[in-house]
């Protein structure tokens, strides 16, 4: 496969603070999610490719040509800003069009893309109000139908995910499924391990401005499932739940939470874990109130794959 | 620069432009000097005899406000605004990974604001001149007098417009600086003597006024103290090289500059 997207020894410092750190790779078609906690360089990765900022150092290029300034990319690439920042005196479909039509197309190829894309993020309905009336939600998918509108190549999203409620981001991770079956490459970053897990299994993981791994998920899953997890259970009598889970082998510890009725188990196999809680539940009639993990919190997987 | 695209962001900021609150408030501030011409004119009619007449209070009040306030305003807060309100507004990303190049994009919202402005401009000048020149309005030479004028304001509007779009490519408080610039340095330098006054813009717009032709300053004495004008097609030829020049600058350092936005 030809890569679409090839940095090489790509830098970039803001003043003294270091954005990104000699980051050489190829992305070819297909889902990437590029995973990192905040801060870690995705946006400033994102920014490079797409071209609006210049690298300190190194060299990037989208379809084999520079991108700095380089107009025939931007044809053929769709790019998602992380910003909740539009033209808010427009409504939906005035700012699609307007868009739309900074590409060489007709007016009445302007109001078919735009009427596709925005059927396709499921805006149709509510294209004539004002931006500023959108909910977070809808105005996230007119982001995504804005990038997507002048169906190019390649769509670059920028934590498309982020402020999402259950729903909407169920929405969008079926919209970016759907561009990878046509065929699209696409570049999702996010800060939320099961958001790129849902999406692909194709990752980079990028932490303090450097390629930290970079390839299949269940690389990255095997390195984080050595790092012992704890999850805390939040039940009506988690005596009898520690009790029930101390024998098992994959346990390493039991504590009791600070909060009454919250146990926190320490364990170096999550999947048995969740696989052996919910029969427990099930069989005993324990009445569970939350179930949380933290350590699903990147930063802290991160911090144990570099070694701090 | 690609014809196409700057069509397309020409169309694009005459439409952002018309749907912006800005715009209704500085149509609201350029139609000060209209209703400055209605307060006159209604003083005038309630006390017949005034000593002054239309055509001088038109070229005393309303063209030394619009000359000396106006345009350096609407061109101020327009063009300082070109980039600064895309990066504010963290818009910038939508324009700039089109397939739009950058001087389009300087040179299509120069061209979409401009002609926001004239319209603006030509709407106060008119209305104030037909308010303050009721009993002349048959007369050519008063539309004469008034569309040379206006001509002037135009050309001193768009050449102000060009130099604060290029105080806004590069710098983060280009209104400040701007502010600094038109009532300061214009306000004050060019009314020195010698070649000093011709470092400012506001020197060449005043050379083409009439009283500068004619070398006898007349109506137009407040506008034309300390005025040692320079000749009239080498002011329009300074005014539209300056004009070209920052807008030349202006679009290649939008293109050279990488624009980050704040958190």
């Amino acid at each position: 496969m030809t890569a679409v997207i090839r940095t090489q020894s790509l830098s970039k410092w803001y003043g003294n603070v270091l954005g990104l750190s000699d980051v050489t790779l190829e992305i070819e078609a297909g889902i990437t999610g590029l995973l990192g906690p905040n801060g870690a360089g995705k946006s400033t990765f994102l920014k490079l490719i797409t071209g609006q900022i210049k690298p300190s150092i190194g060299t990037v290029s989208l379809f084999g040509e520079p991108v700095w300034n380089n107009v025939r990319t931007f044809a053929r690439l769709g790019f998602c800003p992380e910003q909740d920042a539009f033209y808010e005196e427009m409504t939906g479909w005035e700012f699609l069009t307007r868009l739309l039509s900074l590409q060489p197309y007709s007016a009445a190829e302007v109001a078919a893309r735009a009427a596709r894309a925005l059927d396709f993020v499921e805006l149709s309905k509510d294209k004539d109000r004002l931006i500023r009336g959108y909910s977070r939600g809808m105005r996230q998918r007119l982001k995504v139908a804005q990038a997507v509108a002048h169906d190019p190549q390649l769509i670059i999203l920028d934590e498309p995910l982020n402020g999402l409620d259950p729903l909407g981001k169920r929405k969008v991770i079926r919209l970016i499924k759907e561009f990878k079956e046509a065929g699209k490459t696409v570049i999702v970053s996010s800060h939320v391990l099961p958001e790129i897990e849902a999406l692909t299994r194709s990752i980079i993981l990028l932490h303090q401005g450097k390629i930290l791994a970079q390839g299949d998920i269940h690389y990255i899953r095997d390195l984080i499932d050595k790092h012992p997890h704890k999850i805390s259970v939040t039940c009506a009598d988690p005596r009898r739940l520690a009790s029930a889970f101390l024998s098992e082998p994959s346990i390493l510890n039991v504590q009791f939470g600070p909060a009454a009725g919250t146990v926190v188990f320490e364990t170096r196999d999550r999947d048995a874990f969740f696989g052996r809680l919910p029969r427990f539940v099930a069989e005993s009639g324990l009445d569970v109130e939350e179930i949380t993990s933290p350590d699903d919190n990147l930063q802290a997987v991160f911090d144990y794959l570099t070694g701090k | 620069m690609l014809p196409n695209a700057f069509r397309s962001v020409f169309s694009f900021f005459s439409f952002v432009g018309r749907k912006a609150r800005r715009t209704r408030v500085f149509f609201l501030v350029s139609g000060l000097p209209v209703l400055v011409a209605l307060v006159i004119q209604a003083s005038r009619l309630f006390a017949p005899g005034t000593p002054v007449d239309g055509p001088s209070l038109f070229t005393n009040v309303i063209m030394a406000f619009e000359l000396q306030f106006l345009i350096l305003v609407l061109a101020l807060f327009y063009g300082t605004s070109i980039v600064a309100e895309e990066i504010e507004g963290k818009t910038l990303t939508y324009l700039t990974t089109r397939p739009a190049d950058k001087t389009s994009i300087i040179l299509g919202k120069y061209a979409a604001y401009g002609l926001f402005l004239l319209v603006m401009l030509a709407a106060s000048v008119v209305l104030s001149f037909i308010v303050l020149n009721v009993e002349r309005l048959g007369d050519p030479d008063a539309w004469l007098s008034m569309l040379g004028g206006l001509g002037v304001l135009a050309l001193g509007l768009l050449a102000y417009l060009a130099f604060f779009t290029l105080a806004g490519t590069f710098l983060k408080k280009s209104v400040l600086f701007g502010l600094f610039f038109s009532f300061g340095w214009e306000n004050v330098v060019q009314y020195f003597p010698g070649a000093t006054q011709k470092l400012t813009l506001m020197h060449y717009l005043k050379s083409l006024l009439p009283a500068a032709a004619t070398g006898t300053p007349g109506k137009l004495s407040f506008l034309m103290m300390g005025q040692q004008p320079s000749p009239r097609g080498t002011a329009i030829a300074t005014l539209l090289v300056l004009a070209a020049v920052f807008l030349a600058a202006a679009c290649l350092v939008f293109r050279r500059k990488e624009y980050i936005f704040e958190e």
